[in-house]
């Protein structure tokens, strides 16, 4: 197999792509090829990683043409993407290649790169901290846990459990027309908070994304949802914050 | 290659190495107390190991049974006897008495724990423990922990230095002043002066192959302690999980066989009767896990050396309920759908009860310096750790270790800033020799060779003659690391770097595993010798200790402080 990865120095060289060789064994991951590269081939080679387990959220980059984790990424399937719901376009350098020999590894889009495969989540993480994404207790003064309805628990666990890999972040062509758009992982966790009992600013939340940057931006193009490794909805999220801002206005 | 700008030295009045839940936790309280704070993580928080921690965290609220029932004596009682009573009795004392609270403050915090029929926080049996006493988060609990104290962080004034590898502390007049790290994004060194330091760096799982930890658990915390003076405690407790995914050998969490699976070897026959009549699958870890090798060993495992986990007969609902990351797991890396068939499971690496020798609050033998977490060993866990025991220990610990540190502010500092900076630059230099020295070994095959060999020499079964030849060995790599290079001249990410820095914290570390297994001539929790099968209390009954003193290693022993429960055989 021919991996075609595509490079960036670092300090302005690039980017370029470069092709490396590997022979690839049963259930092996892209992740495990590039450390294959960097231990056999060539120790420059940068990407980000951690758990290898699909939790920590430190792999995502752009593997023929879909953001997704490298370490939940297995070579032998990646074959089998013509089965996947295609995404609307996206701005990937993505040259001709042929998926039966070749696999096309860039960093995920819509940010800029540093090295290699990794790119600064700096601004991910600056909107994301912006719409205070921490529990406001309604009650503080509880002695024991607040009680919580098997429903709701299901419910925040549809959001909470978002690991940040930015995969989404990468893949919607909001973000990439709009730099201040907040994107879709900050805008599940805000409606993971906005529908939780337990957090004191309640509908309030919803004031706390207003406009194109926020839940107005969304146009629905789904990408989040579909490369999202562990399938969280924000289009879901985001459009029932809509509804219910547009409920709200009604009443007024 | 590598340089240090002259106004890189901040000073903060705690410096906290690690941004997993032990290190999150001290920040939080030193940030509420008012405290400068600054988090030095080689990864971003968020990425740390705690999030990967699936099956729950143990504390005696009496949700799933009849209210007093449970007792935090009673969840004391069950982590002693886990622990083959190597565990110090006073320290488990302030873990159990203080884990309702701990697990209920993260509660208010944000976590989302899975509810019961009550809407209370559900719990469900874990091995070793009397009561169903598992908090959990489905089977993602570390993720939802670890994620709500990084949220609460952000709501203070923290200075996160991500991508940061701290490479040394700074020591003087016998005090811990600060550090030094290296910046992976820039390249360069940065110095960090501080009332005090924390090591909440994790385990030294990785020194194994066939482990289920993050690939970044290397133990630096560890070597950081040992090479500035401390001690390293318990090192050849090494828990090996039962139930890792064959071929990866990602953790398939004891929530799977909590909820009911069952094992079965290739004659489809339910083993763990032979090993463990009463508790069977729930037997604790060092138990299933011995007698899954010994079904391997006498052939009666598939080929590859795997038995299989069976969960088909709980049913759709259950497990998609129960165990969706299991599932996925399943699915992801081994292509089968436990709904309807088995997964192959075999022992592996998972968690280090030994670590950094400090009190119950937190301090080590050099002032100025803690640990806690995983990274440090209290000793709560003794010989061997209960399931949902480390989760606990960080909320309660790292809370402990922020109030230790509320009372050492950078007004206690007394230190020469001359120093950290020769301190930065010897560091540098040495990075910088990385890629001067001829590369007869590469870093990459030298970590390779490490790991096997603990896995072969300091595994599940121990003795003498395997433990003598492994330990030659690990000494003579150590003196191999001097030649191993690396090629990558780059500043920016330059991973090539860490590999080594992590080698480096690497082999000590797995030496002093090596002579503290080899001298303990006994069989005890997770440490378990063919030539000395039994436990010796007689002689046994104590602490290892390594130091280091010129670059050789040292063995002592010190006492274990024990309590109200009488030491007895550990049968289940
Ligand atoms: C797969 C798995 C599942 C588990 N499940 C459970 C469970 O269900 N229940 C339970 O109780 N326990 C569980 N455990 C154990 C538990 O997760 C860990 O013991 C615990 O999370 C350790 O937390 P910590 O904060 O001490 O360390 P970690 O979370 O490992 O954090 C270490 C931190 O130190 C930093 N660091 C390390 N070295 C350096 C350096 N040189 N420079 C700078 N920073 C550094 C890292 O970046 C990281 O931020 C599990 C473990 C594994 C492997
Ligand atoms: S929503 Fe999904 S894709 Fe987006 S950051 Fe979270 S886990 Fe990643
Ligand atoms: S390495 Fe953690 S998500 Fe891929």
């Amino acid at each position: 197999m021919r991996l075609k990865v595509r490079r960036n120095a670092g300090d302005g060289y690039g980017p370029y792509w470069e092709d490396f060789d590997i022979e690839v064994k049963k259930g092996m991951t892209v992740l495990d090829a590039l450390f294959l590269i960097r231990h056999r081939q060539d120790d420059s080679l940068s990407f980000r990683y951690s758990c290898r387990g699909a939790v920590c959220g430190s792999c995502a980059m752009t593997i023929n043409g879909r953001p997704r984790l490298a370490c939940r990424t297995q070579i032998s399937l990646l074959q089998e993407d013509d089965k996947l719901p295609p995404l609307v376009p996206i701005s990937v350098q993505r040259g001709p290649f042929d998926p039966r020999v070749e696999v096309l590894i860039e960093p995920l889009p819509n940010m800029p790169v540093l090295k290699d495969l990794i790119v600064d989540q700096t601004e991910f993480f600056r909107k994301y901290r912006s719409l205070q994404p921490w529990l406001l207790q309604r009650y503080p003064e509880l002695e024991r846990e607040n009680i919580m309805s098997k429903e709701t628990e299901t419910e925040l666990d549809r959001y909470a459990t978002c690991i940040l890999c930015a995969a989404c972040y990468g893949a919607c062509p909001v973000n990439s027309e709009n730099e201040e758009y907040l994107g879709p992982a900050a805008l599940a966790k805000l409606y993971r908070f906005r529908i939780d009992p337990r957090d004191s600013l309640g509908g309030e939340r919803l004031d706390q994304a207003p406009g194109p940057s926020g839940w107005l931006g969304c146009r629905f193009h789904t990408n989040c949802f579909k490369v999202c490794p562990k399938a969280i909805p924000p289009n879901l999220a985001i459009g029932k914050a809509r509804q219910e801002m547009k409920g709200r206005e009604g009443r007024a | 290659m590598v340089h240090i700008a002259p106004d890189d030295v901040m000073a903060h009045d705690v410096a906290i190495v690690g941004g997993g839940l032990t290190g999150l936790r001290a920040a939080l309280l030193c940030a509420e107390k008012g405290r400068s704070v600054a988090v030095i993580s080689k990864v971003h928080p968020l990425r740390s190991h705690s999030v990967a921690a699936q099956g729950g965290v143990n504390a005696s609220l009496n949700n799933a049974t009849q209210a007093g029932k449970d007792s935090w004596q009673s969840h004391a009682f069950d982590t002693v006897k886990g622990a083959d009573y190597l565990a110090d009795q006073e320290a488990v004392d302030i873990l159990c008495g203080d884990a309702p609270r701990a697990v209920l403050e993260m509660e208010h915090m944000g976590a989302v724990f899975s509810r019961n029929e009550e809407g209370r926080i559900a719990q469900r049996p874990f091995g070793g423990a009397g009561f169903p006493r598992t908090c959990y988060a489905a089977d993602h609990t570390g993720h939802t922990l670890l994620h709500t104290l990084y949220e609460q962080c952000m709501s203070h004034d923290i200075d996160f230095f991500e991508e940061h590898f701290v490479t040394a502390l700074s020591i003087e007049n016998g005090r811990c002043a600060g550090l030094c790290a290296f910046d992976l994004a820039s390249g360069e060194m940065r110095g960090f002066e501080a009332g005090a330091v924390l090591l909440a760096t994790g385990g030294y799982g990785r020194i194994y192959c066939h482990s289920t930890n993050a690939y970044i658990n290397t133990g630096d915390g560890a070597y950081l302690a040992l090479t500035a003076g401390a001690a390293l405690k318990d090192m050849e407790f090494v828990q090996f999980h039962p139930t890792t995914l064959f071929g990866t050998n990602i953790l398939i969490s004891e929530a799977a066989r909590g909820e009911g699976g069952v094992l079965l070897n290739a004659k489809g026959e339910r083993f763990m009767q032979r090993y463990a009549a009463k508790a069977m699958e729930l037997a604790p870890r060092d138990i299933v896990a011995r007698a899954i090798w010994k079904e391997v060993q006498e052939g009666n495992a598939h080929e590859g050396g795997y038995v299989d986990l069976d969960l088909t007969h709980l049913g759709e609902e259950r497990i998609l309920e129960r165990l969706p990351g299991i599932r996925q797991i399943s699915i992801d890396f081994a292509g089968v759908d436990p709904v309807d068939e088995m997964v192959p499971v075999q022992p592996g690496q998972h968690y280090s009860m030994g670590g950094i020798d400090a009190s119950n609050d937190c301090r080590t033998s050099i002032p100025g310096l803690l640990a806690a977490g995983e990274a440090s060993c209290i000793s709560v866990h003794g010989a061997n750790r209960l399931g949902g025991n480390s989760l606990l220990e960080t909320i309660v610990f790292g809370k402990v270790a922020g109030q230790t540190m509320v009372g050492m502010t950078k007004e206690h500092m007394v230190h020469d800033p001359a120093r950290l900076k020769d301190l930065m630059r010897r560091e540098a230099d040495s990075i910088g020799h990385l890629t001067d020295v001829s590369r007869d070994r590469t870093v990459a095959e030298l970590r390779r060779e490490l790991k096997k060999l603990m896995f072969h020499h300091f595994g599940i079964f121990r003795d003498k003659g395997t433990m003598k030849l492994g330990q030659l060995r690990v000494h003579a790599l150590r003196h191999e690391l001097g030649k191993a290079g690396i090629d990558d001249i780059g500043k920016s990410y330059n991973q090539a770097v860490i590999e080594a820095l992590e080698l480096r914290s690497m082999l000590p570390v797995a030496e002093a595993v090596a002579i503290s297994a080899l001298a303990r001539e006994e069989s005890r929790g997770s440490h378990y010798r063919t030539d000395f099968p039994q436990r010796n209390d007689q002689d046994f009954l104590k602490h290892s200790m390594v130091t280091m003193k010129d670059g050789a290693l040292a063995l002592t022993y010190a006492p274990v402080r024990l309590g109200r429960y009488e030491v007895r055989e550990r049968v289940y």
